[in-house]
């Protein structure tokens, strides 16, 4: 049984980790954590990091000892150079909290790329955890929509640079701005696009810890986050008809099953494919079929198959990239967002208009 | 008497048998014990026939022997006849009432007051003053007065007598009908109608019931003596108050007393006068009507009866102290009331200082059906009113029931006929979804 740590940062990665918590009950009513216990395969520790407590709060389905609130007023303000410094501040307390849950195979440091805490904390953190201990630390950093703002826009770029600086075993994107084709509104995208990453991860969690009629294993998924630019991104589709194998796999690797935009047939280093389903519909030329065809244009693709009575196929699939051609696109609108804050703060620094308008008061005091 | 002297004669004869025996000194053994028996048997037969022994001695001629008011005289003895000549004498009267002439070892019978009196002579003796002996026995001594009996020189001329009183004691009343709350006058005489003075005489007068001792005029006699020859004296006179209508015997005045010599009597009685005693219209009394009813008599289990105590003094005198208490059989519990029911030894009790004349009342209050059965409630009533005539109040009780209430079972009554464990083991999921809900509930708060 793996021992398996998923930490969440901020409110994005508190958010996932809540969702990710929910699902394990297995029920989708908010009254599953009084109804049934976690179905974690393996040994699943969760704690979830935030200066805001507000976020802490609202989270239902993680444990309140799990819960580690950071106080620093509510939040760092989406200033990563303040969160920096929080973490550093509290980093012992922080690192004291994952020791005490004892050793881990594998850790997930949650994240958004764009916010404040998630942003600033999880590069040293996983920095600190490379430091400390010698499992894979991987990290899933959700991506902001590009109209949020360029302090967000910012953050993302130089999150995702301090994260893979820090010494992660890998990142799994997964992009809003992609994801916004969920529609709805914002609630129901943001919950929806967290379950989604939920969802996916814990198939993945459940999937390597799983007997399986063909073994992927964290040694195979280790060895396929280690491919590409370290960048990666997971597909998924769950059947909810009876269809061919086959077309659950091509929609699990086509754009609307990715987390991240991508085409994996031309952008992907390695990949794992995970596929679940009755024995009955797990065809074996089908699934050969689609799988050599991914492998003739990725490379490796390491496959497993998990046979459940009854169940429609379901099929989850890691790909690490090579290149990212969505995350260009990210950097080259992120460097305008940097370049638009630089010359509003330059342009505030020589405005003097403020500062004549003050002058016309100096010498006077007021008189009641 | 007869079969005594059968006896002696039949002893003679034994005697002389036995001697001329002994002459010849050997008689056969069989016959001796023969003759023993015989002899034992003849001498218990002489005393059984010959009853007590009262004198068995010499008497001198001119003497006699008394018995109560009878004396023996030895008139004349006949020594060369073996025989005399006795007579007998009752009282002073001197004229004899037998004179029985008897010889040797014959007897003469006479009866005293029942009892047979047998004088056999036994034997006579010359001399300068003749003598007899005589033997007297009676049938059973216990009329014979101690202080007269024995032997009087001088005969019956010196004999000192003794006579019975006889006391009549008369009880009467000035009048026979009469209404209650009048008085009589009750006079009680007596008068010694016998031949002896009463000696020590006490008079005992008993209460009598449904009157009242108003005045006692006379007062108590106290021991006195009512001489034969006393007019008839006057013993009590009081006043009487009746007290309730009837007709009824007054209790009997009694004395007792002794003769002269000390004898005593049986107790002497008065009459019982009667009298009838009407009821008055001045008699007053209180008549308290209790009635109790409920707004219902079937009511589910579980459900209240709301009942009413209505009270009505229907009599011409103001009742007192009214109790009433309601007693409530098991399977109905009191569920209250007005202020005017109080619980006294857990008694739901109504009590009233006073209920005037016509006054009418009516008390709520409120059972409750615990159990299902058919039940009356009974009610007992004690109050104490003045009748007018007496000082004393007159106390009532009465009782009544109520008509039958059912009880039937209440609308939820199969959720109590269920076993426990239908009720625990829910209890127990509860608890236990309770606590689990609790505990992740704590979990979870942050």
């Amino acid at each position: 049984m793996l021992n398996i740590l998923i930490v969440g940062n901020g409110q994005c990665g508190n958010r996932i980790l809540d969702a990710i918590n929910r699902e394990a009950f297995g029920k989708k009513s908010r009254f599953g954590k009084y109804l049934s216990q976690q179905k974690y395969k393996s040994n699943v520790q969760t704690i979830a990091i935030n200066t805001a407590v507000n976020d802490l709060k609202e989270m239902k389905f993680t444990k309140a000892k799990d819960r580690l609130h950071i106080p620093h007023l509510h939040g760092v303000g989406a200033n990563r150079n303040v969160g920096k410094h929080v973490f550093e501040d509290n980093k012992t307390h922080i690192m004291r909290q994952i020791e005490e849950r004892g050793n881990f195979d594998v850790c997930f440091v949650i994240t958004s790329a764009s916010g404040g805490t998630g942003s600033s904390f999880t590069p040293m953190l996983v920095e600190e955890l490379k430091e400390k201990y010698d499992f894979p630390v991987y990290a899933v950093v959700v991506l902001p929509f590009r109209e949020e703002g360029t302090l967000y826009l910012q953050n993302a770029a130089f999150c995702l640079r301090d994260i893979r600086e820090s010494g992660a075993d890998g990142i799994i994107l997964a992009d809003n701005q992609f994801l916004k084709q969920m529609g709805g509104n914002v609630e129901s995208a943001y919950n929806g696009i967290n379950d989604m990453v939920a969802r996916r991860l814990l198939f993945l969690l459940d999937a390597l810890d799983s007997e399986m009629m063909m073994v992927t294993d964290l040694g195979d998924f280790k060895t396929v986050m280690s491919g590409g630019a370290g960048l990666a991104t997971i597909g998924f589709y769950e059947a909810d008809t009876d269809i061919p194998v086959r077309t659950a796999i091509q929609k699990a690797l086509s754009p609307s099953g990715l987390l991240f935009s991508s085409d994996v047939y031309d952008e992907a280093s390695r990949a794992m494919i995970i596929i679940r389903g009755d024995r009955e519909r797990l065809s074996i030329d089908e699934i050969t079929t689609e799988i050599d065809k991914l492998s003739s244009s990725v490379g490796h693709v390491f496959k497993g198959i998990i046979v459940r009575d009854g169940e429609l196929p379901q099929v989850l699939a890691v790909l690490t990239l090579e290149s990212a051609s969505e995350l260009e696109n990210l950097y080259a609108v992120a460097v305008d967002a940097i370049k638009h804050e630089r010359a509003k703060k330059e342009r505030v620094a020589n405005d003097k208009e403020l500062d004549r308008a003050f002058s016309q008061i100096d010498g006077m005091d007021p008189s009641y | 008497m007869t079969l005594y002297i059968l006896s002696r004669k039949v002893k003679r004869q034994l005697v002389g048998v036995v001697f001329k025996f002994r002459g010849i000194m050997f008689c056969n053994r069989k016959t001796l014990t023969v003759i023993f028996f015989v002899f034992i048997f003849s001498l218990l037969f002489v005393g059984n026939a010959s009853g007590k022994i009262l004198f068995n001695d010499t008497i001198q001629q001119g003497d006699g022997y008394q018995i109560n008011n009878i004396v023996i005289d030895v008139t004349e003895v006949f020594t060369g006849q073996e025989a005399a000549t006795l007579r007998i004498y009752k009282g002073e009267d001197n004229d004899y009432i037998y004179d029985p002439f008897l010889s040797i070892d014959s007897s003469y019978k006479f009866d005293i007051e029942g009892e047979e009196v047998g004088i056999t002579l036994l034997n006579v003796y010359s001399g300068v003053v003749p003598r007899v002996k005589l033997l007297i026995t009676v049938t059973d001594d216990d009329f014979i007065n101690s202080k007269t009996l024995g032997v009087i020189n001088g005969g019956h001329n010196e004999a000192v007598f003794s006579g019975t009183p006889v006391l009549t004691i008369n009880k009467v009343v000035d009048r026979n009908d009469i209404d209650v709350g009048d008085v009589i006058r009750v006079t009680v005489t007596v008068e010694n109608r016998g031949d002896d003075d009463a000696i020590d005489v006490v008079f005992s007068e008993p209460q009598q019931e449904k009157f009242v001792l108003i005045d006692d005029i006379l007062g108590s006699p106290g021991r006195i003596k009512v001489s034969v020859d006393d007019p008839v004296k006057k013993i009590y006179v009081y006043d009487l108050k009746a007290t309730e209508s009837g007709t009824f015997s007054l209790k009997p005045t009694t004395a007792t007393f002794t003769n002269s010599v000390g004898d005593s009597f049986p107790q002497a009685s008065s009459n019982r006068p009667s009298v009838i005693v009407d009821a008055t219209e001045d008699l007053v009394n209180a008549t308290l009507d209790v009635n109790t009813e409920f707004d219902k008599y079937t009511a589910n289990r579980k459900e209240t009866l709301s009942g009413t105590v209505r009270i009505k003094n229907t009599g011409t005198a103001a009742a007192s102290a009214v109790t009433i208490k309601l007693i409530v059989p098991d399977g109905l519990e009191y569920a209250g009331s007005d202020a005017s029911v109080e619980m006294i030894s857990g008694i739901p009790t109504i009590y009233l200082d006073s209920f005037g004349v016509q006054q009418e009342k009516e008390i709520d209050f409120e059972l409750k059906a615990t159990e299902v059965g058919t039940y009356t409630v009974s009610t007992e009533t004690s109050y104490l009113f003045n009748d007018g005539v007496n000082a004393q109040d007159q106390q009532v009780t009465s009782s009544s029931v109520t008509n039958k209430i059912y009880v039937t079972k209440g609308k939820y009554d199969y959720l109590f006929e269920q076993p426990l464990y239908v009720y625990i083991i829910p209890l127990i999921i509860i608890g236990a979804i309770a606590g689990w809900i609790i505990y992740r509930h704590k979990q979870y708060k942050f």
